[in-house]
Protein backbone atom coordinates (compact mmCIF):
# COMPACT_ATOMS: atom_id res chain seq x y z
CA UNK A 1 0.00 0.00 0.00
CA UNK A 2 1.37 3.36 -0.57
CA UNK A 3 1.45 6.20 1.60
CA UNK A 4 -0.81 8.06 -0.70
CA UNK A 5 -3.33 5.95 -0.23
CA UNK A 6 -3.22 5.65 3.28
CA UNK A 7 -3.67 9.13 4.08
CA UNK A 8 -6.86 8.42 2.09
CA UNK A 9 -8.38 5.82 4.92
CA UNK A 10 -10.46 7.06 7.79
CA UNK A 11 -8.81 7.37 11.11
CA UNK A 12 -9.41 4.55 13.37
CA UNK A 13 -7.73 6.47 16.57
CA UNK A 14 -10.18 7.76 19.38
CA UNK A 15 -11.12 10.74 18.69
CA UNK A 16 -13.01 9.56 15.63
CA UNK A 17 -15.00 6.64 17.82
CA UNK A 18 -18.65 7.66 18.15
CA UNK A 19 -19.88 7.82 21.64
CA UNK A 20 -22.35 5.00 21.44
CA UNK A 21 -19.21 2.48 20.93
CA UNK A 22 -17.32 4.45 24.04
CA UNK A 23 -20.45 3.87 26.33
CA UNK A 24 -21.02 0.36 25.32
CA UNK A 25 -17.12 -0.09 26.29
CA UNK A 26 -17.67 1.62 29.69
CA UNK A 27 -20.73 -0.73 30.34
CA UNK A 28 -18.89 -3.80 30.02
CA UNK A 29 -16.10 -2.71 31.91
CA UNK A 30 -18.61 -1.94 34.59
CA UNK A 31 -20.55 -5.43 34.32
CA UNK A 32 -17.15 -7.34 34.94
CA UNK A 33 -16.61 -5.05 38.24
CA UNK A 34 -19.81 -5.58 39.24
CA UNK A 35 -19.42 -9.23 38.63
CA UNK A 36 -15.97 -9.48 40.80
CA UNK A 37 -16.96 -7.05 43.66
CA UNK A 38 -20.21 -9.17 43.98
CA UNK A 39 -18.67 -12.07 44.28
CA UNK A 40 -16.15 -10.84 46.82
CA UNK A 41 -19.33 -9.47 48.72
CA UNK A 42 -20.92 -12.95 48.87
CA UNK A 43 -17.67 -15.28 49.93
CA UNK A 44 -17.49 -12.55 53.13
CA UNK A 45 -20.58 -14.85 54.30
CA UNK A 46 -19.69 -17.41 56.51
CA UNK A 47 -20.67 -20.66 54.80
CA UNK A 48 -20.18 -23.30 57.69
CA UNK A 49 -21.33 -23.67 61.37
CA UNK A 50 -18.38 -21.73 62.91
CA UNK A 51 -18.37 -22.56 66.54
CA UNK A 52 -15.46 -20.40 67.49
CA UNK A 53 -12.74 -18.91 65.74
CA UNK A 54 -9.89 -20.30 67.98
CA UNK A 55 -9.58 -24.11 68.84
CA UNK A 56 -11.32 -24.12 72.01
CA UNK A 57 -15.37 -24.16 71.23
CA UNK A 58 -17.62 -22.27 72.59
CA UNK A 59 -19.29 -22.87 76.15
CA UNK A 60 -22.57 -24.69 75.44
CA UNK A 61 -21.82 -25.11 71.67
CA UNK A 62 -20.69 -28.53 71.57
CA UNK A 63 -21.90 -30.80 68.81
CA UNK A 64 -22.46 -34.00 70.79
CA UNK A 65 -23.49 -35.40 73.81
CA UNK A 66 -21.94 -36.76 75.90
CA UNK A 67 -18.90 -35.12 73.60
CA UNK A 68 -16.21 -37.23 74.69
CA UNK A 69 -12.49 -35.83 74.21
CA UNK A 70 -8.93 -35.62 75.94
CA UNK A 71 -6.85 -33.13 77.37
CA UNK A 72 -3.10 -33.73 77.44
CA UNK A 73 -0.89 -31.98 80.13
CA UNK A 74 2.14 -32.29 77.27
CA UNK A 75 5.09 -31.07 79.29
CA UNK A 76 4.07 -33.94 82.54
CA UNK A 77 4.43 -36.89 80.09
CA UNK A 78 7.70 -39.01 80.84
CA UNK A 79 7.44 -41.50 77.83
CA UNK A 80 6.88 -44.22 80.44
CA UNK A 81 4.42 -45.90 77.68
CA UNK A 82 2.01 -47.77 80.32
CA UNK A 83 -0.50 -46.34 78.49
CA UNK A 84 0.64 -47.90 75.26
CA UNK A 85 0.80 -51.34 77.20
CA UNK A 86 -2.15 -50.50 78.51
CA UNK A 87 -4.03 -49.63 75.25
CA UNK A 88 -2.70 -52.86 73.40
CA UNK A 89 -3.51 -55.07 75.89
CA UNK A 90 -7.14 -53.68 76.21
CA UNK A 91 -7.57 -53.68 72.79
CA UNK A 92 -5.32 -56.29 71.45
CA UNK A 93 -3.56 -54.46 68.97
CA UNK A 94 -0.39 -55.87 67.31
CA UNK A 95 3.35 -54.81 67.18
CA UNK A 96 3.02 -53.61 63.57
CA UNK A 97 0.36 -50.94 64.65
CA UNK A 98 -1.00 -48.24 67.36
CA UNK A 99 -3.65 -46.38 68.49
CA UNK A 100 -1.83 -44.14 70.86
CA UNK A 101 1.83 -43.41 70.42
CA UNK A 102 4.21 -40.78 71.89
CA UNK A 103 6.48 -38.98 69.71
CA UNK A 104 9.17 -36.36 71.04
CA UNK A 105 10.51 -33.29 69.91
CA UNK A 106 13.59 -32.13 71.47
CA UNK A 107 14.58 -27.87 71.42
CA UNK A 108 17.57 -26.35 71.48
CA UNK A 109 18.78 -24.61 75.26
CA UNK A 110 21.31 -22.20 75.74
CA UNK A 111 24.84 -23.49 76.85
CA UNK A 112 25.11 -26.40 74.29
CA UNK A 113 21.85 -28.45 75.70
CA UNK A 114 18.30 -29.53 74.98
CA UNK A 115 14.86 -29.72 76.41
CA UNK A 116 13.09 -32.99 75.88
CA UNK A 117 9.00 -32.74 75.11
CA UNK A 118 6.57 -35.95 74.53
CA UNK A 119 4.42 -35.73 72.72
CA UNK A 120 1.27 -38.27 73.45
CA UNK A 121 -0.49 -38.89 70.24
CA UNK A 122 -3.86 -40.84 69.14
CA UNK A 123 -6.98 -40.20 66.94
CA UNK A 124 -8.45 -36.62 67.74
CA UNK A 125 -12.10 -38.10 66.93
CA UNK A 126 -12.12 -34.69 64.76
CA UNK A 127 -15.45 -32.94 64.18
CA UNK A 128 -15.05 -32.69 60.48
CA UNK A 129 -13.04 -35.90 59.96
CA UNK A 130 -11.16 -36.25 57.09
CA UNK A 131 -10.98 -39.60 56.98
CA UNK A 132 -14.64 -40.33 57.42
CA UNK A 133 -15.45 -38.14 54.04
CA UNK A 134 -12.95 -40.43 51.80
CA UNK A 135 -14.41 -43.87 52.97
CA UNK A 136 -15.96 -45.30 50.17
CA UNK A 137 -17.62 -48.06 51.65
CA UNK A 138 -19.09 -46.59 54.95
CA UNK A 139 -16.89 -48.84 57.19
CA UNK A 140 -16.30 -45.85 59.18
CA UNK A 141 -18.09 -43.13 60.06
CA UNK A 142 -18.29 -40.09 63.09
CA UNK A 143 -20.98 -41.58 65.63
CA UNK A 144 -23.87 -38.89 65.76
CA UNK A 145 -24.29 -39.03 69.63
CA UNK A 146 -20.68 -39.79 71.52
CA UNK A 147 -19.05 -37.82 68.37
CA UNK A 148 -16.20 -41.30 68.49
CA UNK A 149 -14.68 -42.19 65.16
CA UNK A 150 -14.91 -45.59 64.73
CA UNK A 151 -14.48 -49.12 62.54
CA UNK A 152 -18.68 -49.49 63.27
CA UNK A 153 -18.73 -51.55 60.00
CA UNK A 154 -15.10 -53.51 59.99
CA UNK A 155 -16.42 -56.03 57.53
CA UNK A 156 -16.94 -52.97 54.49
CA UNK A 157 -13.29 -52.10 54.65
CA UNK A 158 -11.91 -53.31 51.76
CA UNK A 159 -8.44 -52.35 53.08
CA UNK A 160 -8.27 -49.65 50.54
CA UNK A 161 -6.24 -47.53 53.18
CA UNK A 162 -7.40 -43.91 51.89
CA UNK A 163 -8.64 -43.15 55.11
CA UNK A 164 -5.13 -43.61 56.42
CA UNK A 165 -3.52 -41.46 54.16
CA UNK A 166 -6.87 -38.63 54.64
CA UNK A 167 -6.29 -38.94 58.92
CA UNK A 168 -3.63 -35.93 59.22
CA UNK A 169 -2.45 -37.16 62.58
CA UNK A 170 -1.59 -40.80 61.36
CA UNK A 171 -4.11 -42.11 64.09
CA UNK A 172 -5.12 -45.33 61.60
CA UNK A 173 -3.52 -49.04 60.88
CA UNK A 174 -4.09 -51.75 58.84
CA UNK A 175 -4.84 -55.06 60.73
CA UNK A 176 -3.44 -57.95 58.92
CA UNK A 177 -5.37 -60.32 61.13
CA UNK A 178 -8.94 -58.55 60.54
CA UNK A 179 -8.35 -57.72 57.05
CA UNK A 180 -9.82 -54.38 58.12
CA UNK A 181 -8.83 -50.54 59.56
CA UNK A 182 -7.87 -50.51 63.31
CA UNK A 183 -7.74 -46.92 65.19
CA UNK A 184 -8.53 -45.54 68.80
CA UNK A 185 -12.21 -45.41 69.25
CA UNK A 186 -11.71 -43.58 73.31
CA UNK A 187 -11.92 -47.33 74.18
CA UNK A 188 -15.52 -47.29 73.28
CA UNK A 189 -16.06 -51.09 72.83
CA UNK A 190 -13.25 -52.62 75.88
CA UNK A 191 -14.54 -50.35 77.77
CA UNK A 192 -17.11 -47.21 77.46
CA UNK A 193 -19.91 -49.22 76.16
CA UNK A 194 -19.32 -51.61 78.92
CA UNK A 195 -19.91 -49.35 81.53
CA UNK A 196 -16.13 -47.83 82.02
CA UNK A 197 -15.98 -43.93 82.29
CA UNK A 198 -12.50 -43.68 81.46
CA UNK A 199 -10.05 -45.18 78.56
CA UNK A 200 -7.51 -47.63 79.44
CA UNK A 201 -4.46 -45.01 78.59
CA UNK A 202 -6.07 -42.37 81.03
CA UNK A 203 -5.62 -45.04 83.49
CA UNK A 204 -2.68 -46.41 83.73
CA UNK A 205 -0.78 -42.80 83.21
CA UNK A 206 1.29 -42.20 86.47
CA UNK A 207 2.23 -38.69 85.63
CA UNK A 208 -1.75 -37.63 84.85
CA UNK A 209 -0.90 -36.54 81.64
CA UNK A 210 -4.36 -37.71 79.61
CA UNK A 211 -7.32 -36.16 81.30
CA UNK A 212 -10.74 -37.88 79.32
CA UNK A 213 -13.94 -37.10 79.47
CA UNK A 214 -17.64 -35.43 78.36
CA UNK A 215 -16.49 -31.85 77.50
CA UNK A 216 -19.87 -30.73 77.10
CA UNK A 217 -20.32 -31.49 81.32
CA UNK A 218 -19.15 -28.30 82.79
CA UNK A 219 -18.41 -30.64 85.95
CA UNK A 220 -15.91 -32.39 83.71
CA UNK A 221 -12.17 -32.21 84.43
CA UNK A 222 -11.87 -31.71 80.38
CA UNK A 223 -14.09 -28.76 80.51
CA UNK A 224 -12.53 -26.90 84.09
CA UNK A 225 -9.20 -28.03 82.23
CA UNK A 226 -10.12 -26.46 78.45
CA UNK A 227 -12.08 -23.46 79.61
CA UNK A 228 -9.78 -21.95 82.29
CA UNK A 229 -8.37 -18.89 82.61
CA UNK A 230 -4.63 -18.05 81.69
CA UNK A 231 -4.14 -21.21 79.95
CA UNK A 232 -2.76 -22.17 75.95
CA UNK A 233 -4.80 -24.68 74.42
CA UNK A 234 -3.43 -25.97 71.41
CA UNK A 235 -4.35 -28.84 68.83
CA UNK A 236 -2.61 -30.66 66.30
CA UNK A 237 -2.65 -29.36 63.00
CA UNK A 238 -5.21 -27.15 63.15
CA UNK A 239 -5.10 -25.97 59.07
CA UNK A 240 -6.52 -28.92 58.45
CA UNK A 241 -9.81 -27.77 59.39
CA UNK A 242 -10.72 -30.81 60.93
CA UNK A 243 -11.60 -29.50 64.14
CA UNK A 244 -9.86 -31.83 66.78
CA UNK A 245 -10.99 -33.32 69.94
CA UNK A 246 -7.64 -33.60 71.87
CA UNK A 247 -6.54 -30.65 72.74
CA UNK A 248 -2.71 -29.90 74.38
CA UNK A 249 -2.46 -27.85 77.64
CA UNK A 250 0.62 -27.54 80.02
CA UNK A 251 -0.75 -26.18 83.16
CA UNK B 1 38.93 -41.75 41.46
CA UNK B 2 41.60 -38.90 42.90
CA UNK B 3 38.33 -37.23 43.91
CA UNK B 4 36.73 -40.61 45.57
CA UNK B 5 39.99 -41.61 47.35
CA UNK B 6 40.85 -37.92 48.90
CA UNK B 7 37.25 -38.40 50.03
CA UNK B 8 37.66 -41.31 51.71
CA UNK B 9 40.73 -40.15 53.15
CA UNK B 10 39.79 -36.67 54.49
CA UNK B 11 36.49 -38.50 56.71
CA UNK B 12 38.72 -41.04 57.43
CA UNK B 13 40.97 -38.63 59.01
CA UNK B 14 38.07 -36.61 60.52
CA UNK B 15 36.43 -39.88 62.30
CA UNK B 16 40.08 -40.52 63.55
CA UNK B 17 40.24 -37.30 65.07
CA UNK B 18 36.38 -37.53 66.35
CA UNK B 19 37.59 -40.19 68.18
CA UNK B 20 40.78 -39.11 69.43
CA UNK B 21 38.57 -36.44 70.94
CA UNK B 22 36.17 -38.49 72.68
CA UNK B 23 39.76 -40.26 73.96
CA UNK B 24 40.87 -37.54 75.90
CA UNK B 25 37.22 -36.51 76.99
CA UNK B 26 37.14 -39.69 79.03
CA UNK B 27 40.60 -39.37 80.10
CA UNK B 28 39.63 -36.18 81.36
CA UNK B 29 37.11 -38.01 83.67
CA UNK B 30 38.69 -39.61 86.70
CA UNK B 31 36.15 -42.09 87.79
CA UNK B 32 37.96 -42.55 91.50
CA UNK B 33 37.18 -38.86 91.78
CA UNK B 34 34.61 -38.23 90.42
CA UNK B 35 31.89 -41.09 90.74
CA UNK B 36 31.31 -43.98 87.68
CA UNK B 37 31.38 -42.65 83.94
CA UNK B 38 28.46 -44.78 83.05
CA UNK B 39 25.00 -43.25 83.27
CA UNK B 40 22.69 -44.87 86.56
CA UNK B 41 19.49 -45.90 84.65
CA UNK B 42 16.16 -46.54 86.84
CA UNK B 43 13.77 -48.26 85.35
CA UNK B 44 11.36 -48.43 88.54
CA UNK B 45 8.89 -47.10 89.58
CA UNK B 46 8.82 -45.94 86.17
CA UNK B 47 10.62 -46.36 82.68
CA UNK B 48 13.34 -44.55 82.60
CA UNK B 49 15.23 -41.94 84.82
CA UNK B 50 18.91 -41.26 84.15
CA UNK B 51 21.40 -40.13 86.56
CA UNK B 52 24.84 -39.30 85.51
CA UNK B 53 27.86 -38.73 87.81
CA UNK B 54 29.63 -36.79 85.56
CA UNK B 55 27.06 -33.76 85.89
CA UNK B 56 26.79 -33.38 89.32
CA UNK B 57 30.34 -34.30 90.94
CA UNK B 58 32.50 -33.07 87.68
CA UNK B 59 30.61 -30.00 86.55
CA UNK B 60 28.12 -28.80 89.97
CA UNK B 61 31.33 -29.77 92.23
CA UNK B 62 29.63 -32.23 94.45
CA UNK B 63 31.82 -34.61 96.55
CA UNK B 64 31.22 -38.11 96.85
CA UNK B 65 29.89 -37.54 100.64
CA UNK B 66 27.33 -34.76 99.58
CA UNK B 67 24.92 -37.96 98.65
CA UNK B 68 26.61 -41.31 99.95
CA UNK B 69 25.83 -42.65 102.09
CA UNK B 70 23.26 -40.79 103.78
CA UNK B 71 20.63 -40.09 100.13
CA UNK B 72 22.44 -43.18 98.43
CA UNK B 73 23.75 -46.22 99.21
CA UNK B 74 27.11 -46.86 97.08
CA UNK B 75 25.38 -50.21 95.79
CA UNK B 76 23.85 -50.49 91.90
CA UNK B 77 20.29 -50.83 92.66
CA UNK B 78 20.13 -50.07 96.41
CA UNK B 79 17.58 -47.47 95.86
CA UNK B 80 15.63 -49.05 93.01
CA UNK B 81 14.73 -51.90 95.41
CA UNK B 82 13.28 -49.47 98.04
CA UNK B 83 9.70 -48.70 98.17
CA UNK B 84 9.68 -45.11 99.45
CA UNK B 85 11.61 -44.63 95.97
CA UNK B 86 9.43 -42.30 94.63
CA UNK B 87 8.38 -38.72 93.16
CA UNK B 88 6.33 -38.22 95.90
CA UNK B 89 9.23 -38.86 98.45
CA UNK B 90 11.35 -36.68 96.43
CA UNK B 91 9.07 -33.66 97.32
CA UNK B 92 9.42 -34.29 101.02
CA UNK B 93 13.72 -33.91 100.20
CA UNK B 94 13.91 -37.58 100.21
CA UNK B 95 16.67 -38.58 97.77
CA UNK B 96 17.36 -36.51 95.16
CA UNK B 97 14.46 -34.24 96.39
CA UNK B 98 17.64 -32.97 99.13
CA UNK B 99 18.72 -30.89 96.76
CA UNK B 100 16.12 -30.64 93.74
CA UNK B 101 13.98 -28.25 96.16
CA UNK B 102 13.86 -25.33 94.01
CA UNK B 103 16.86 -23.28 95.59
CA UNK B 104 19.72 -25.78 95.45
CA UNK B 105 18.58 -27.11 92.35
CA UNK B 106 15.56 -26.93 90.60
CA UNK B 107 12.26 -28.42 92.22
CA UNK B 108 11.91 -32.03 91.57
CA UNK B 109 8.01 -31.19 90.04
CA UNK B 110 9.73 -29.55 87.20
CA UNK B 111 11.67 -30.24 84.67
CA UNK B 112 10.45 -33.20 84.51
CA UNK B 113 12.03 -34.52 81.03
CA UNK B 114 15.60 -33.57 82.48
CA UNK B 115 15.58 -36.95 84.30
CA UNK B 116 13.02 -38.61 82.86
CA UNK B 117 14.50 -39.78 79.65
CA UNK B 118 11.45 -42.40 78.75
CA UNK B 119 11.62 -45.70 76.67
CA UNK B 120 12.84 -43.56 73.69
CA UNK B 121 15.76 -41.99 75.82
CA UNK B 122 16.76 -45.14 77.34
CA UNK B 123 16.33 -47.08 73.77
CA UNK B 124 19.11 -44.67 72.42
CA UNK B 125 21.56 -44.78 75.69
CA UNK B 126 21.47 -48.64 75.01
CA UNK B 127 22.31 -47.68 70.73
CA UNK B 128 24.83 -45.60 72.41
CA UNK B 129 26.57 -48.26 74.30
CA UNK B 130 26.39 -50.71 71.81
CA UNK B 131 28.39 -48.70 69.34
CA UNK B 132 30.89 -47.98 71.76
CA UNK B 133 31.51 -51.33 72.55
CA UNK B 134 31.39 -52.41 68.97
CA UNK B 135 34.13 -49.55 68.07
CA UNK B 136 36.44 -50.57 70.64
Amino acid sequence: MKIDDLQQMESEDVNTLPSVERRKFLKFGLAVTGMYLGGSILSLTSTGNAYSSGVVPTVGQYPYSPHYSMVIREKRCIDCELCKEACVKTNHVPKYGFRTTILEKRRALEGNKFETTFMPVLCNHCNNPPCVRVCPTTATWKDKKTGIVGIYNPSFCIGCKTCMTACPYNARYFNEERRAIDKCDFCYDSRLSKGGTITACTEACPADVRVFGNLADPTSRVFKLVHAAETIVWVLRPETGAIPNVFYINN
Amino acid sequence: MVVVLGGCLLSGALLIAGDEAKKQESKAYDEDAYGPEAPIVWVKPVRTVVFEHKVHTMDAGLSCDSCHDDLFEMENGAAEKKDDFTMAALYKGSYCGSCHDGSTAFASNTRCTSCHIGVRGHARLNDKGDATAKSH
